[in-house]
């Protein structure tokens, strides 16, 4: 495969790969802070289903109420603004960077929950899903692997780019 | 001379009102029964259900805005956490303030020897209204019943001795196989005779399947005829009394 073309795949590729982190944190998002069912959107269902997202933390035992608390109303969001800066595709190095860390996180987390033998409702989208293999190796198989990829690419593009530009600079001048 | 009528007037009214209100008084106090003799007619109720009627494994009034179901095994360590730390509480708190309406479900586990025995003994207690006390000594004690069965031991010092006799004879023929929830959500009551007791735990489990329960402790909230999805695992009171809190908000 010629140089440009392998070039040009990686590129498409990348796209694909931030759009896809992009759609999943901001579906894990949605999930998070969407009322509850026969409820309306509103300020006080937003408190509603940010509790109920508390209690899916609370469920790890890892961290004391007021951590959970903060966890819970701060993550959803954290989740939203990700999906928003990856969508964008700006600073993508980072974007790509900080989505690979959460995801390590979220793995880590239920790692520890699933090896504690807690039979837990994960709250990664939304209440009801169980914290298991499958979502082990939903999450570490292929979520994770996808956020180092982008962030990898991501890296290298902006190095070939930085390592292009001197050059140019210079034949021009 | 107007003065003095409406002074007789007053007088003779003043006297008739307050004959009337000594008369209602009188008759209530004879015809209201007393807190005591409440509590004790409420309990001659619950005995007088006997073996035929569905035990009663719930705490507080049925028109409370919140129904938390609850399905938990009795040998489980995370139920009994969530038992001691989370509902204990909820239970003195927004039950008796009638916000909460907490039922039990029983979810006898394949895995643990003896909750199905125990979620029998926790029926026949309920039978006779005393679920409380029974679930409170089986949860306090479980560390040690488990260990050998004895359930008996720690559920004769939690009532009262003429109750126990009572709930020995409900559970007298239940020695054998209890219903057990299966993980292929197959049906749980045991191949062959079942007792009395087994329906109402089976029933519990089917209704466990159709959450659907895949593990204990499995909670279901229902807000005003709304229904949330099921949680599961421990959860502590200060952040399930926030959700509380929330939903009430609405």
């Amino acid at each position: 495969m010629p140089n440009h073309a392998r070039g040009t795949l990686g590129r498409i590729l990348l796209i694909v790969g931030r759009l896809a982190l992009a759609a999943v944190f901001l579906f894990a998002a949605y999930m998070k802070i969407k009322p509850p069912q026969g409820m309306h959107w509103s300020p006080a269902t937003l408190k509603t289903s940010l509790a109920m997202f508390a209690m899916e933390v609370d469920s790890y035992e890892m961290l004391s109420p007021p951590q959970v608390n903060l966890v819970a109303h701060v993550l959803p969001f954290v989740e939203l603004a990700l999906g928003i800066w990856l969508l964008t595709g700006v600073g993508l190095r980072f974007s790509s960077l900080a989505t690979t860390l959460l995801l390590a996180g979220f793995i880590a987390a239920m790692f520890s929950a699933y090896e504690r033998g807690l039979t837990i409702s994960c709250g990664c989208f939304g209440p009801g899903e169980q914290v298991g293999p499958k979502r082990l190796v939903e999450d570490g198989l292929l979520f994770l692997p996808i956020a180092i990829a982008v962030a990898v690419g991501a890296f290298v593009v902006h190095r070939r780019t930085r390592a292009r530009t001197p050059k140019s600079n210079a034949t021009s001048a | 001379m107007i003065r003095t009528q409406l002074w007789r007037y007053g007088k003779q009214y003043g006297t008739a009102a307050i004959a009337a209100l000594a008369l209602v008084a009188a008759l209530a106090a004879a015809g209201l029964p007393s807190q005591a003799t409440v509590r004790k007619a409420r309990a001659r109720a619950a005995r007088g259900q006997q073996s035929s009627a569905a035990p009663v494994k719930s705490y507080g009034s049925k028109s409370a805005p919140i129904t938390m179901e609850v399905f938990t095994d009795y040998e489980c360590p995370s139920c009994r956490a969530f038992f001691e730390q989370t509902l204990r509480p909820m239970i003195n708190d927004y039950v008796a303030s009638g916000k909460v309406y907490l039922i039990h479900r029983d979810f006898p586990l394949q895995m643990h020897t003896y909750s199905g025995q125990a979620a029998r003994w926790a029926n026949a207690a309920a039978k006779i209204g005393d679920f409380e006390p029974a679930e409170s000594a089986l949860y306090d004690n479980q560390t040690a019943w488990t260990a050998d069965g004895n359930l008996q031991k720690y559920l004769s010092a939690a009532v009262s001795a003429t109750d126990f006799r009572r709930m020995e004879t409900i559970v007298k023929g239940c020695e054998g196989a209890a219903p057990q929830a299966k993980p292929n959500r197959g049906n749980p009551l045991p191949a062959g005779d079942h007792c009395s007791l087994d329906s109402a735990i089976a029933s519990d489990i089917q209704q466990g399947y159709g959450v659907p329960v895949n593990a204990t402790p499995t909670f279901v909230i229902t807000y005003k005829g709304q229904r949330m999805p099921p949680d599961s695992g421990y959860v502590s009171w200060p952040l399930l009394k926030q959700f509380f809190d929330s939903l009430l908000a609405q």
